[in-house]
């Protein structure tokens, strides 16, 4: 009896400790995160995004951002100045050369992490951006060099923005708000804003990813509604106001049209048109390289017994594909075999 | 001065070349954001494109009609909701029948010859010359006995399981069976081939291990790796339908004896695919969380297989190859195995002094102290761990007149008799439920840790494998005995 509740509470207590995330462990290593130059360096984050967007920093939407009193705020902003990595000029914050390179190099660090995540990694995308806010703090410039070495020096992060480069070059920011598109306007998904988590959570919730095609449908102060991937997607405002999007015209190569390869029936083949940008990295490569390609004829040959995954002939070879990933190829003239 | 400005001419000129090297890579960085990131798959796009034209051009292709309607054919009747799941099992269980029967006669000609023939005839040679007790002791009864013990378990199973196995891998229904269960695996984060890895599991988990090879994606191959151990391998089985059959089949009526046995070592292998997938699960949620994932799956057209090429791989490739790592480790340890027996201190054997030491923790978690140091010494193979357990047992309860001595592993043929050495060593029904438990989740061999060493060269993974089943072992079997001990 003895035995058994002590090792009951020898279980518990050691469960305690080391379960992820919530555990004591987990909590302890939280905790350590909030140094001081970690609240300066996310000072410095937000500085920089406000000059990125033209819009005006204060004290207040400073201490807001990094969820401190104004006091603290008041101190970090001091600390920052003796450092000289800010000017203040009649109570405007403006960043100084040296405090927007610093500022730089920690946003690059934080969406090369991002980037990996997405690509090199399983982890699920909500966790992206909480898991970059403690690495931006840790890696090393070097480290963040070899970094991005290793995963091909890449240009945007999944959200759609620039990953600055080493040396702190960044390209203009481009495309408009979702909410200043015209109604039957057709847009590429630019970029989605991960800030706040909660509003990032409900966009990425609908399915909606950078690079992804899009047709507003309608548009009044109470919602905007949207076609992306086929699906009528509504959004408020204030959410919608997150996602930027680069207007394309008439003209150009428009996907007007299409289903997807899940779609498919057995004994139906259809041509692929592309694979969506939701699918990333490993997962992406091997369907490119089973030559998963525009212009490319697939059929559904057979099913598995419970549905999913199923078998399809590609280029002679019959390949069985996870609905999960045919749900972001996209086909077109779906033919049934006579 | 000629010189000079020579050397001068030089240094402008890589100045300038550097320059433009500069300027050349600015450019270039600056192009390469106007280009933007799909670069890769239109790169990808033009190949194909240019590929296919060469072929059509330049391959002419026959239409092979007939085979491609018998391969559909035969998938639909393979994958039918109706037929898919009777065929695999029908196809599995008979693999298995084939194997356990195949196996028994080849194993008993071979125990009979390098221990019922060659070890005494060893032991009076080295009687005859005057070879000292410690190193006859040491030579024969550890490393010898040991390394034909483990050559005659596990030589012919694996030369029959292996060979099947691949033979319906060579014919193309293997991956069918992949096609069929990805359902179930893709819910615990696996991949469909896990049920392969896990099927080759059950002959041996080392080369379970090694078929994980044919998993293309990082983690969905790392949990297959880390979880093949849960699949009861051929050195456990005949552990578990021997103590089953002494401590489950005396629980019930005799006439139920029989099926209530088969039922528990069934069961004990159920439970290790339902532990197989929950821990894959908790794995792909967790610890594995970094690792790349993609899955996609070629079913290959059905072909005639091609014996004589598959018996040679499946011999040479798995058989030969798992049995000398097996034995690699087995001679050490039967060294050990001896030494622990037959090296007195203060008139003990070193054996006597751990069985003490470990005997509590043993009986907290429902076994023993014998339990316990034969686990660790017989960690080779499991296939030496019961022959261990009955040689300290002896050696521990002091009965006379059973068995080789101390330190010379054994095994009887009469289950009556091997039953009341057991009962001589404090045995009861617990220790029995938790032997089998243990024998389930317990470390790996040695053989199957240095082979998951070899194919993820990863210490951590390594430990893992290793640790995880341990630990669910004696926890699980803790639970089992305390409130055993409480109810009973």
């Amino acid at each position: 009896m003895i035995t058994l509740v002590a090792g009951t509470l020898v279980l518990i207590i050691l469960s305690y400790v080391f379960w992820p995330k919530k555990g004591l462990l987990a909590i302890f290593k939280g905790s350590s995160i909030n140094s001081k130059r970690e609240k300066i360096e996310d000072a410095l984050k937000h500085l920089y995004d406000c000059e990125y967007n033209s819009n005006r920093c204060s004290m207040d939407s400073l201490a807001g951002n990094l969820s401190v009193s104004r006091e603290s705020a008041a101190d970090i902003i001091s600390e920052m100045q003796k450092m000289s990595l800010i000017e203040l000029s009649d109570d405007k914050l403006k960043l100084s050369d040296e405090g927007r390179s610093y500022a730089l190099r920690i946003i690059r660090t934080h969406r090369l992490w991002e980037k990996y995540l997405a690509e090199e990694t399983s982890v699920n995308e909500s966790e992206w951006h909480t898991s970059a806010e403690e690495m931006e703090h840790i890696l090393s410039n070097q480290e963040a060099d070899q970094l991005a070495a290793d995963i091909g020096n890449p240009l945007f992060d999944p959200h759609g923005d620039p990953i600055p480069s080493s040396n702190g070059k960044m390209p203009e920011r481009k495309g408009i708000l979702l909410t200043e598109l015209s109604e039957g306007q057709f847009a590429n998904v630019l970029h989605i804003e991960d800030e706040p988590p909660a509003l990032y959570a409900q966009i990425i919730a609908e399915g909606i990813y950078a690079g992804q095609q899009i047709r507003l449908i309608e548009k009044n102060n109470e919602r905007i509604k949207f076609e992306a991937n086929g699906e009528v997607k509504v959004l408020a405002p204030i959410i919608a106001a997150n996602i930027s999007v680069k207007h394309i015209s008439d003209n150009e190569k428009l996907i007007k049209s299409f289903n997807r390869l899940s779609d498919l029936k057995v004994g139906q083949s259809g041509t692929i048109i592309g694979i969506s940008k939701a699918i990333r990295g490993t997962q992406r490569r091997r369907l490119l390289d089973l030559g998963m390609v525009p212009g490319t004829n697939v059929s559904a040959e057979i099913q598995s017994l419970g549905g999913d995954p199923t078998g399809y002939r590609i280029r002679g070879a019959t390949i069985a594909i996870r609905k999960n990933h045919a749900n972001h190829v996209f086909i077109k003239e779906i033919e049934s075999r006579q | 001065m000629n010189k000079i400005s020579g050397q001068q001419f030089l240094n402008n000129f890589w100045k300038e070349r550097m320059k433009n090297k500069e300027e050349i890579l600015e450019k270039a960085n600056e192009l390469r954001w106007e280009v933007g990131e799909s670069l890769h798959d239109s790169i990808l796009g033009s190949i194909y494109k240019e590929a296919s034209e060469i072929t059509k051009n330049t391959v002419k292709t026959e239409d092979n009609k007939d085979a491609y309607t018998f391969d559909s054919k035969l998938d639909k009747v393979l994958t039918s909701k109706l037929l898919g799941f009777p065929i695999m099992f029908l196809i599995l269980a008979a693999v298995f029948w084939i194997t356990i029967e195949g196996a028994n006669v080849p194993s008993k000609m071979i125990s009979d010859f390098l221990m019922g023939t060659i070890h005494p005839w060893l032991k009076e040679i080295s009687q005859r010359i005057g070879i000292p007790f410690f190193i006859d002791g040491l030579l024969i009864d550890g490393v010898y006995l040991a390394s034909a013990w483990v050559i005659a378990v596990m030589l012919p199973p694996m030369a029959v399981f292996f060979p099947l196995f691949t033979l319906l891998e060579d014919f193309g229904y293997l991956p069918r069976v992949s096609f069929n269960m990805d359902g179930l695996f893709r819910r615990a984060g696996a991949h469909g081939k896990q049920a392969l890895t896990m099927a080759m599991g059950f002959g041996c988990n080392a080369a379970g291990v090694v078929a994980a090879r044919v998993i293309d994606s990082p983690r969905e191959r790392l949990i297959a790796i880390i979880t093949n151990n849960f699949s009861l391998c051929n050195g456990r089985w005949p552990t578990q339908i021997l103590i089953a059959t002494i401590f489950i089949g005396s629980l019930v009526p005799a006439p139920l004896a029989g099926f209530a046995t088969a039922a528990a070592v069934v069961g004990i292998a159920v439970l290790g695919i339902v532990f197989s997938l929950i821990v894959s699960w908790g794995l792909s949620k967790s610890v594995l969380k970094g690792e790349a994932s993609a899955f996609s799956l070629e079913l290959p057209p059905y072909r005639p297989p091609r014996i004589l090429r598959t018996l040679y791989t499946s011999l040479i490739d798995r058989t030969i190859f798992v049995l000398w790592r097996a034995i690699v480790f087995a001679a050490p340890a039967g060294m050990v195995i001896w030494l622990v027996a037959n090296v007195h201190v203060g008139g003990l054997s070193i054996a006597h002094y751990i069985i003490q030491f470990t005997d509590p923790f043993g009986l907290m978690i429902g076994l023993n102290g014998v339990i316990i140091l034969a686990y660790i010494i017989a960690i080779p193979a499991n296939e030496i761990v019961i022959p261990t357990v009955l040689m300290l047992t002896v050696l521990a309860t002091g009965l006379s007149g059973i068995g080789g001595g101390s330190g010379v592993m054994f095994e009887l043929d009469s289950v009556n008799a091997t039953a009341d050495i057991l009962h001589a060593g404090g045995w009861t029904a617990l220790t029995g439920i938790c032997l089998m438990i243990f024998s389930l989740l317990h470390n790996p061999c040695s053989t199957t840790i240095f082979t998951i060493y070899k194919e993820t060269k990863s210490v951590k993974w390594t430990a893992i494998a290793t640790f995880l089943p341990l630990a669910m072992g004696i926890v699980l079997c803790f639970f089992i005995a305390q409130i055993w001990m409480l109810v009973l």
